[in-house]
């Protein structure tokens, strides 16, 4: 069967609409301060908003019923991403910035996917409507992957995914309505939070855009800032609210619904997120007792810097309070792990995910023990959801897939020049969204600026392979996608 | 709980085969007049006492009943036993060595692995040279043997489908798989010869000749020199050394069926067309980087090349070069290399290539399955790619955990990740200057030699050896 490509011009219209529609934002910001990026913005919005259009009626000219099955879902998911990332990238080349065609793109990129990576230095004197541009695209991205990881990821049955589907049936219409539902409950959580956010940075001492900004980036698990030091620039109590919405963007959405219903202790109740709480709680108690024993920190400030930035990477933030990269070897190599575990399912946070640990896990255990029974009969639990066999090897491949990326990520960064830290840093960080890699060129100190072009169209592609959970971008170019 | 008398009495045969081996170096000692002498035979006298007592003790034990458990329990106890009982003339010896040093020294040993405290190897007293090539050598047959017979029963991450034909009990098992033993063991000491020869007429004297043989087949990577093989400044010495390791490194199964002209079966072995893909890749790649950046003439780049491929796929850790120096692209991919590994029954660490083989169909049918959730597709069997994949994820789980903990005893970023992936792989120096291959483990602090001791133990024994002993149900009767 010949793909179907009217619904994939239907998703990828709509999504270009919604971007025109929230260009509209820093454009009214613009004229309220005065700026200078209107123009900029205009005609970006006249793009964006033109080809949207002619999608979705060139979708329409056509007769017929149409269909969407999996391959169309995934040809849908990929190439609404990249779109969006290529229009997002207008205002920002454009703008006074002015971007060259690569750097917009990454910029874009890394902001959709809620990565974080920035090629702009000098933020602190960049004009307002940028700030909030790429703080926006931070937010539609976190938005946008929940929605996506909630809908589509689970009838695609990537990696162990298809534990998340919300109704037993296959693609139908079945599912369609509860979908809408949950959807529309997400839709109000989100931007809720999100404001409770910015007025908690406001509290804190930061100016209306800037916690309008943080807010956005802080719950999408983005990491854009409107400073080049990052969250360094601003006080304490600035470090415990992002801390919050951080960790908030990296629960699973769904059940911040489910305290509606069932009591607001079900949250806790989620295996996922009582494990995800305890990696924190332990990564930064070790690198708290390193910074205090080893590097001479007094208690309070390594417990806090030790706390925020394992925060940051483990919900794949990345912002950072200072160079966390002179930290030392434990702590390197501590962020290397964190960035490739990531956070929870169905949340903004990107990685591996700790629901998929907590399976290979689960089953490295039932393997030791049927080496010495190998007539045993074990099942592994997981909130009190029996884990059969076909999810527990498609979590393995899925884990062995990513941790293949990223070697081949990193390869493919070598060959442009980088050395071997930044490489594999730069190939986990750009893989998870997580933002900053290691070393000086990369690493909460640098910014991806001065990396070659090369590895900046590697890097895009990753974060773009990330975010999409690989197996949905991997799944186009096999061979039995394009066969009818 | 069952009984204990199996695993004493294998301990103690291995103890009384070493402490044989221990005469050898105190024989050598003496023939060069060096004072060692005394502390080599005092070592095979204590060690030898040890052994003798375990076995006479214990060699009523009942045959019939040595179920799984024990196989665990003998494996880990008789190779932790060894490397304890090897580390003796180290520590006793006219070095110094502290204890963390020579149980160091002595794990890199026996398991093959190859990174040394020591410095000013040429200065050596000949007596610990030999010693050092002779662990190496019998770790290597050891775990030849190990990867044979005893992995494939106890279904080691994938390692059923090496299973003999004759295994699953009967009268006959036990007579086949010690002629199998005692074949290999016999194609294992005339490879050694063969390049011992090879060696020598390539330049090298007899002594250095034999030592480098033993510890090429073996993939170990003790060298009689700081420079390693570099050190030589002889060509055909690495040519030599080269294909020495990419023997050691290929199945000896092979090896057998070549003698026996099966000539089919042998090349019909699906584990070597990936590895030598792999290694062929692999080195054309870095000798273009290497002709490319750092200017060297095409046959000297493809000869660096290869054989730090060799080096890092097969754990042996030799270098003709400081592949360190050679910048982003050759370092990343050794690193990766590392990984790897060489073949399955052969004498070389690592993940193995069977397993990425495995590992490889298993993501091509995942993504198959994407599209086509209900087709039924060939593969091998489930239980085989799950054991490989759960193996993948342990090894993982190590390395992240031992790498954090040498950044936590002092090293930096990439020093820290590439000798944690290298003690797991057997392979020895790291791939940072500090770390690495002319460099040594000298100037690390105890605690991280104590845990690159343990990991390269942890490695060799393919982890759930040990793992396993660690779980409660093991010791639940």
């Amino acid at each position: 069967m010949l793909l179907d490509f009217r619904p994939v011009l239907v998703v990828n219209g709509f999504v270009l609409l919604i971007l025109a529609a929230a260009m509209i934002v820093p454009l009214g910001v613009d004229w309220a301060v005065g700026g200078g990026e209107s123009a900029a913005f205009l005609l970006a919005i006249a793009v964006t908003g033109f080809a949207g259009a002619t999608f979705i009626l060139a979708a329409r000219s056509g007769g017929g019923r149409s269909r969407l099955h999996s391959r169309e879902a995934f040809f849908a998911t990929v190439t609404s991403w990249v779109l969006g990332g290529i229009f997002a990238s207008l205002p920002l080349m454009f703008g006074s910035l002015h971007l060259h065609i690569v750097d917009a793109l990454f910029e874009s990129v890394s902001g959709l996917t809620t990565t974080g990576a920035t090629v702009i230095t000098g933020l602190d004197g960049a004009p307002a409507a940028q700030l909030l541009w790429r703080a926006l695209l931070n937010w539609l991205g976190g938005i946008g992957i929940i929605l996506t990881a909630v809908a589509v990821l689970p009838l695609l049955r990537i990696g162990g995914m298809q534990l998340f589907r919300l109704d037993s049936s296959e693609v139908g219409e079945a599912t369609i309505p509860r979908l809408s539902q949950q959807g529309r409950g997400l839709l109000i959580v989100y931007p809720a939070f999100t404001a409770v956010l910015a007025v908690a940075f406001a509290i804190s001492g930061m100016n209306a855009l800037e916690s309008v900004c943080h807010a956005m980036s802080a719950l999408s698990t983005g990491g854009f800032s409107t400073s080049d030091q990052s969250l360094g620039h601003f006080g304490d109590g600035a470090h415990w609210v992002a801390v919050v919405g951080m960790i908030a963007g990296a629960i699973t959405f769904s059940l911040y619904l489910e305290p509606l219903r069932r009591g607001p202790t079900t949250i806790f109740a989620d295996s996922q997120v009582r494990r995800f709480l305890i990696l924190i709680a332990t990564f930064s108690l070790l690198l708290a007792l390193w910074n205090w024993g080893s590097r001479g920190m007094a208690v309070g400030p390594a417990l806090r810097l030790s706390i925020f930035n394992t925060v940051s990477i483990l919900t794949t933030t990345g912002f950072h309070s200072g160079d966390y990269d002179a930290w030392g070897g434990f702590a390197q190599v501590a962020f290397f792990v964190m960035a490739l575990i990531g956070g929870c399912t169905g949340s903004a946070a990107g990685g591996i995910k700790v629901f998929r640990f907590e399976v290979l896990l689960a089953s490295a255990s039932i393997h030791l023990k049927r080496l010495l029974h190998p007539h045993g009969m074990f099942a592994i639990e997981l909130n009190k959801r029996r884990i059969t066999d076909p999810v527990v090897r498609s979590v393995m491949s899925f884990v062995m897939l990513y941790l293949t990326s990223v070697s081949l990520l990193a390869l493919a960064l070598a060959v442009t020049g980088l050395d071997a830290t930044t490489s594999l840093s730069g190939a986990a960080a750009a893989l998870g969204n997580v933002g900053p890699g290691l070393g000086h060129l990369i690493g909460p100190a640098g910014s991806y600026h001065a990396v070659p072009v090369a590895a900046k169209w590697i890097l895009i592609a990753g974060m773009i392979l990330g975010r999409l959970e690989l197996a949905t971008v991997i799944v186009l170019f096999t061979p039995t996608f394009w066969r009818s | 709980m069952t009984s204990i008398r199996p695993t004493l009495f294998v301990t103690g045969t291995v103890l009384s085969i070493l402490a044989v081996a221990m005469l050898i170096p105190a024989i050598i000692d003496v023939m060069h007049g060096h004072s060692d002498w005394r502390v080599f035979a005092g070592a095979a006298l204590v060690t030898l006492f040890v052994g003798l007592a375990l076995v006479a003790s214990n060699r009523h034990a009942p045959r019939r009943s040595v179920g799984t458990r024990q196989i665990f329990l003998l494996t880990a106890t008789a190779w932790i036993a060894a490397s304890l009982a090897a580390a003796l003339p180290f520590a006793f010896a006219g070095l110094h060595m502290s204890a963390a040093d020579a149980v160091f020294e002595a794990v890199s040993g026996t398991t093959a692995t190859g990174g040394t405290v020591l410095r000013e190897l040429d200065t050596l007293p000949p007596g610990i040279l030999m010693w050092r090539a002779l662990l190496q050598w019998l770790g290597g047959i050891g775990f030849l043997a190990m990867a044979v017979v005893v992995l494939p029963t106890l279904n080691i991450g994938g390692m059923q489908i090496f299973r003999l034909e004759s295994a699953g009990g009967g009268d006959r098992a036990m007579p086949r798989t010690a002629r199998l033993v005692a074949s290999l063991t016999g194609l294992y000491a005339g490879l050694t010869a063969l390049l011992t020869l090879l060696l020598w007429i390539a330049g090298m004297h007899r002594f250095p000749a034999l030592l480098h043989a033993m510890s090429t087949i073996s993939c170990g990577g003790f060298s009689t020199d700081d420079g390693s093989i570099g050190a030589w400044h002889r060509p055909a010495v690495e040519w030599v050394i080269l294909l020495g390791m990419l023997m050691g490194g290929a199945p000896f199964v092979v090896y057998l069926q070549l003698v026996q002209r099966r000539w089919r079966t042998a090349l019909a072995n699906n584990q070597l067309p990936w590895y030598f893909g792999i290694f062929l890749i692999s080195t054309v790649v870095i000798a273009l980087w290497l002709g490319y950046y750092l200017d060297l003439k095409p046959l000297p780049a493809l000869r660096h090349a290869a054989f730090a491929v060799a080096s890092i796929m097969t754990g042996t850790g030799y270098a003709s070069y400081d592949y360190t120096l050679w910048g982003g692209l050759p370092v990343t991919m050794l690193f990766f290399l590392a990984f790897v590994g060489g073949c399955a029954g052969s004498t070389a660490g690592g993940i193995k290539v069977f397993r990425v083989r495995i590992l490889f169909a298993t993501m091509r049918i995942q993504l198959i399955r994407l599209l086509h959730p209900h087709a039924v597709l060939e593969s091998v069997g489930d239980p085989v790619a799950e054991s490989v994949l759960g193996y993948l994820f342990v090894y993982a789980l190590a390395f992240g955990v031992v790498a954090m903990g040498l950044g936590a005893l002092g090293l930096d970023f990439f020093p820290a990740i590439s000798t944690a992936a290298s003690a797991l792989a057997n392979l020895g120096p790291g791939l940072a200057a500090s770390v690495g291959p002319m460099t040594g483990f000298a100037d690390l602090a105890e605690p991280a030699k104590w845990l690159l001791a343990a990991a390269m133990l942890f490695g060799r024994l393919e982890m759930f050896v040990l793992l396993v002993l660690f779980t409660p149900s093991f010791w639940r009767s």
